[in-house]
């Protein structure tokens, strides 16, 4: 069987960029509020959903329901952590606690999100227009993706490194007491950066929507990869996210054409993000971060 | 149902079942702090080896052992990579691994029959008696096993091995400082607990008698936590006591869903809502569940007279 690697090649792009929007509020929460936050692929689902109605049957279209999915997510995840991660760490909670509430909240948006909508899988009705470069098939919906992930990363990269905010977020990350005693409002600053975490997964959740399907499911059949992405690039690390995203996205289209090969199931391929989960636990738990010391 | 004590004496069958989860997750979690989301993957091991090897003809009791065996291997495998690593990063290799094993089976048609399932023949074959009789059996069966693992589970917990592993719980840095090798202690528990877990697992085979790969969500996992959490991690009481309360909660609402009809939100999305808003409220006031950690009991401290207040590890 011929393989097509330079549509192999862009469908790695098109996979990295999404677990790039996916996975960076992930990885940020993570390391700010140090637990794994498992309802971030409720945020994931959310966001979905609230792009759904907004550019299909409310017809406000495809970048409003980005912008609109993206602020409201956003408030949901910083409610979420101002509402009851923060309190619950304030009375001593322990990381599992913290963890089973995640999951606690997770399961009270996918069912609230299940009564609202139902189970049935929704689709985006827009037709994309697609494109033949060459051998490579391109649909425009995934040059939007790629776009938005590039876009967005490089502002967050601007805002990271240029901005006040940006430096208190990194401060915070790297060392809170240190970041409370230099006079940063460490509370405020993980209050925003589960903002812009959740608003980011928003996006992801569109984008995974509108190319598949929309139902309540639609976060958490990426959480896998999702948490590869985290583990990877190292926890809490942006700029080791970017390039764990990428290794991932081009692991798990590389591994199809694998399993194809092999005449294995391609649903087989979340294996490919547990492998790559493993590996790095064994061999680098702390992942990619040391490449990239100053984030 | 048309029979209502065949009802309830289903239910006293999964409070059994669910009763050997819930007392294998207190042993991770509750003494040693260990956070195992991924219980359904050891269920899941369970209900697979119980029912390939029964369609083999081979005895209940040896499936089951082998059942068990097989997912103490399964959870020795799996916390190797992590057991030197915090506790997050355990949770989510044996949630993934869940995920994983799940896939295997719905993919492979030639080990249970992938997506189509299979059917598991009882353990002690009741055919043509009543229902009843064959609800009574597979009472004592499941309720025999909840009682070896309670056992275990209890002998272990007012052992100096239970207070090494709740010590490891409490203060790791201390105990390290003592000598006691935490990945050792770790992985022990973890297979020990996976085992009790692939017995509930195989039961559940036999009692149901058809298993498929959609049986197995991490739903289970969840409900065995909630069970835990409610009744009192540290306790082992409390995890039976937390394993009937929620059970018999989920009966309620089933038969509710069943007699009520145009309720405005439907009571299986209800249910699960309800359920995270519970572990929450549990988390924020009654993070010890509602029995405390029980107890530690040893000879020594009873002929001291002082057991009741010293020598006790405060949950944090």
């Amino acid at each position: 069987m011929a393989v097509n690697w330079a549509q192999v090649l862009f469908n790695s792009a098109v996979t990295g960029s999404l677990y790039l929007l996916g996975a960076t509020g992930l990885t940020l929460t993570y390391g700010l509020s140090q637990f794994p936050n498992f309802a971030h692929a409720e945020f994931i689902t959310l966001g979905a959903f609230i792009g759904y109605f907004m550019a299909g049957p409310l017809g406000l279209g495809f970048p409003a329901g980005l912008a609109i999915a993206f602020l409201a997510v956003g408030l949901v995840g910083a409610a979420a952590y101002r509402g009851i991660f923060q309190p619950l760490a304030k009375r001593g909670a322990s990381i599992i606690h913290l963890m089973v509430a995640s999951i606690a909240i997770s399961f009270i948006l996918r069912y609230s999100i299940g009564a609202a909508w139902s189970w049935k899988p929704l689709y985006f009705t827009s037709n994309w227009p697609s494109l033949q470069l060459g051998p490579v098939r391109i649909v425009g919906l995934w040059l939007w993706l790629i776009g938005v992930a590039i876009g967005l990363a490089l502002l967050l990269h601007f805002v990271l490194t240029r901005t006040k905010i940006g430096k208190a977020i990194r401060g915070t990350a790297s060392n809170p007491t240190l970041a409370l005693a230099s006079g940063i409002q460490t509370e405020r600053i993980t209050i925003m950066t589960w903002f812009i975490g959740a608003g980011l997964a928003a996006v992801a959740g569109i984008f995974r929507g509108a190319d598949t399907q929309v139902w309540p499911m639609t976060g958490w059949d990426i959480i896998l990869p999702l948490f590869a992405v985290a583990v990877l690039g190292g926890i809490g690390n942006f700029y080791g996210s970017i390039v764990a995203a990428f290794i991932i996205g081009l692991a798990e289209n590389l591994g199809v054409v694998v399993l194809l090969q092999l005449h294995l199931s391609t649903e087989y391929r979340p294996a490919i993000a547990f492998l790559i989960i493993i590996i790095t636990l064994i061999f680098r738990p702390r992942g990619l971060a040391m490449l990239f010391r100053r984030a | 149902m048309a029979d209502p004590l065949i009802y309830l004496l289903d239910l006293v069958v999964f409070v059994g079942i669910y009763g050997i989860l819930s007392v294998s997750l207190n042993l991770e979690f509750g003494f040693a702090g260990i956070a195992n989301f991924g219980k359904v993957a050891f269920f899941l091991v369970g209900a697979y080896v119980y029912a390939i090897l029964s369609a083999l003809g081979v005895p209940f009791y040896v499936c089951l052992i082998a059942a068990a065996a097989a997912a103490a291997l399964v959870g020795f495998l799996v916390s190797l990579p992590t057991l030197k690593l915090r506790e997050d990063y355990l949770a989510i290799v044996v949630l993934t691994t869940g995920e994983i094993l799940r896939q295997i089976v719905k993919s492979e048609k030639a080990i249970a029959n992938g997506v189509w399932g299979i059917a598991v023949s009882p353990a002690i074959p009741t055919l043509g008696m009543p229902a009843r009789v064959s609800s009574l059996v597979n009472i004592g069966l499941v309720f025999g096993c909840l009682l070896v693992c309670f056992l275990v589970a209890q002998r272990l917990a007012n052992s100096p091995y239970g207070r090494v592993i709740r010590a490891l719980r409490e203060d790791e840095v201390a105990a390290e400082a003592l000598g006691k090798n935490r990945a050792k202690y770790r992985a022990q528990v973890l297979a020990l607990g996976s085992a009790m877990t692939a017995i509930a697992g195989g039961l559940y085979a036999q009692y149901i008698q058809f298993i498929d790969p959609y049986m197995f969500m991490p739903l289970i996992t969840f409900t065995v936590w909630i069970m835990v959490l409610i009744g009192g991690p540290g306790n082992n009481w409390g995890a039976l006591l937390g394993a009937a309360l929620v059970l018999t909660f989920d009966r309620g609402a089933n038969i509710i869903k069943d007699r009520v009809q145009n309720l405005p939100i439907d009571p299986g999305n209800l249910q699960y809502i309800l359920y995270g808003i519970l572990i929450l409220l549990v988390l924020f006031f009654r993070p010890q569940g509602l029995l405390r950690e029980s107890r530690l009991r040893t000879r020594a401290l009873e002929k001291v007279g002082r057991g009741r207040d010293t020598a006790q590890g405060q949950r944090s």
